[in-house]
């Protein structure tokens, strides 16, 4: 397949999986909580690097995406007592006519123009749950009691980290073959992969069932794993941030960037939190990835591998 | 026999402006057309046609005998046309060679997943319109446009055309590219390509065309053996005028 892998990817990979995996053994329960949220931000960062950070199509709308599977696979299990083992591809799938529908308007407008429609996505949605059937949705106090998955901050970890490094890894592998390259030329300029004879919207339609895939995938684990749905939180644009953010501290079109993005940011915003415990927050983070962002607009994981070229020069010459 | 490409009374409107007025011609297979024309005659706005980047406002264009007016623009490709931009259009943040892949790739996204780059073939194309092995990893800023324009060769012919379009190939090229470009093009005349040229630089195009079709304000005003043409008094008119 042409993926091009090393041996230091596999070193580096198995190496971040061993520290992650002992986790729970050295750090407090309280530190694991905000690493499952760390895991769940890295899921849908990826989501959204699968989508933005590749073809160049921004999306402001991501909650809406991640709330189709939030809110199906609660509606199903908590009000029609669906098993979550049913609920969660339904919602998975309903997610991925979600992102069928958000490439709609991809067809005609892109750039700042697509950014807006989307964030329009979402609050669409944030009206609908509102108005449409309260009863199944909760309307504006959303919904609580739905089962959850796992009990203890332990249990929450691994189920969190085993999903996040799954769709992680093969999303990078996904990513490092032909479909990445096509997809970032996608970006670069639409009508020259036309003239490459490769169909953008095809390959823009599978962008957006990927991204929606994975989003949908994570907002229901998410939601199983908080066992209530606030749909001020999740449609909210500071949330919106945060994904995007994350994904571009870390290193947009990376997929290991944005992971390590969301881990450096959701540490961050944990660490200000004595200090600024309000919204405050948004700002001090904003400030931060833009400093990052002047330093190296590439990201985290530009910084890194540059450091992981000078190793490898003075390491092996192959 | 069915031609190459067949293209029967094709109008373009651009609001009030006919670019394409009524032009009909045939290629042959095999052969290498000079297609020329003062600026601003309606040269590019045919190729543009031809591929399906614009939707021509009536008339018919077929290739090997398939009316392709409903067909995308990949669609034309896999039919065997393919063309070079006059202002090149590369991908800005890739390689050379990672240009040259994309020119490559089926378009079957399973088969990009499943099957890996053809990196020997990205070289064989990239070295044979004339980059040297330093400019492979090389991206498009730090490229000349004689540098770009050969990558717009190199991605063309990777779409494993039967027709090549070529605008302004020699546009901003130094002799010695010119001669490597030249070279190319005749290589591949003699393994059976057809080619539609536009040049400005005519004694450049004089050695690499059977024949010639001149136009002026998007009609034909001239059609035949590339000295008749540059010879008729038209032609040299509408040159001499603009
Ligand atoms: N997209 C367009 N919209 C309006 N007019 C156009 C467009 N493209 C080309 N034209 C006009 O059509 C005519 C032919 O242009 P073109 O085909 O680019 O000429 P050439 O390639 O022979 O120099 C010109 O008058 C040009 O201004
Ligand atoms: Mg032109």
């Amino acid at each position: 397949m042409g993926l091009g892998l090393r041996w230091y990817h596999f070193a580096l990979w198995a190496g971040f999986i061993l520290v992650m995996a002992l986790m729970p053994e050295f750090v407090s329960k309280g530190t694991l909580r905000t690493m499952i949220f760390a895991n769940f931000l890295a899921i849908f960062a990826i989501s959204w690097d699968v989508l933005s950070g590749r073809t160049g199509y921004i999306s402001f709308g991501h909650p809406f995406l991640i709330g189709i599977g939030a809110y199906t696979t609660a509606i199903l299990t908590k009000r029609f007592d669906v098993p979550v083992e049913y609920a969660i591809p339904a919602a998975i799938a309903m997610t991925m006519v979600g992102g069928t529908i958000m490439f709609l308007p991809a067809l005609r407008i892109k750039g700042s123009y697509f950014a807006l429609v989307s964030l329009a996505f979402m609050e669409l949605i944030y009206q609908l749950v509102q108005v449409i059937r309260p009863d199944l949705t909760g309307g504006t106090r959303g919904m609580s009691g739905i089962v959850t998955l796992t009990r203890g901050a332990a249990n929450g970890y691994y189920l969190s980290f085993s999903l996040m490094i799954i769709v992680a890894l093969s999303m990078w592998l996904l990513m490092r073959t032909r479909l990445g390259t096509a997809l970032s030329a996608i970006a670069m300029n639409e009508e020259s992969v036309k003239g490459s004879g490769l169909s953008p919207t095809k390959l823009k339609l599978f962008a957006f069932m990927t991204s929606a895939f994975v989003a949908g995938l994570g907002g229901a684990f998410y939601v199983h794993y908080l066992g209530s749905i606030a749909p001020r939180a999740l449609f909210d644009i500071n949330f919106v941030f945060t994904i995007i953010v994350a994904t571009l501290i870390g290193g947009a079109s990376t997929i290991v960037g944005p992971m390590f993005g969301a881990f450096f940011l959701t540490f961050l915003l944990e660490y200000l939190r004595p200090f600024l415990p309000g919204a405050e927050r948004y700002l001090i983070y904003g400030a931060i990835a833009l400093l990052l962002y002047m330093y190296q607009p590439k990201g985290l994981y530009h910084i890194f591998m540059s450091q992981l070229d000078r190793f490898k020069k003075s390491g092996d010459d192959d | 026999m069915t031609k190459p490409l067949s293209i029967k009374n094709l109008v373009k409107n651009f609001g009030g402006l006919t670019a394409t007025d009524d032009i009909s011609f045939d290629l042959n297979e095999g052969q290498s057309t000079g297609l020329i024309g003062p600026n601003g005659a309606g040269k590019t706005t045919i190729f543009s046609q031809i591929m399906g980047e614009y939707r021509q406002t009536s008339g018919t264009i077929e290739l090997y005998g398939t009316e392709i007016s409903k067909l995308s623009t990949p669609a034309r490709i896999r039919l065997g046309v393919s063309r070079t931009y006059q202002v090149p259009r590369p991908f800005a943040e890739f390689t050379v060679l990672e240009n040259v892949r994309v020119g490559l790739m089926p378009d079957s996204i399973w088969k990009m997943i499943t099957e890996s780059p053809n990196v020997d073939r990205e070289i064989e194309l990239a070295l044979s319109v004339g980059f040297s092995e330093s400019d492979l990893r090389r991206t498009p800023d730090e490229l000349s446009m004689g540098d770009l324009r050969k990558l717009e060769m190199a991605r063309t012919m990777a779409t494993n055309p039967r027709i090549m379009l070529l605008d302004e190939v020699f546009a901003g090229l130094t002799v010695g590219e010119i001669d490597q470009i030249a070279k190319l093009i005749q290589k591949m005349r003699s393994e059976n390509m057809t080619f539609l040229i536009v040049s400005h630089d005519l004694k450049a195009l004089e050695p690499l065309v059977d024949d010639a079709i001149a136009i002026n304000y998007g009609k034909v005003i001239a059609q035949g053996s590339f000295a008749s043409v540059i010879s008729d008094k038209a032609v040299r008119t509408s040159y001499l005028g603009t």
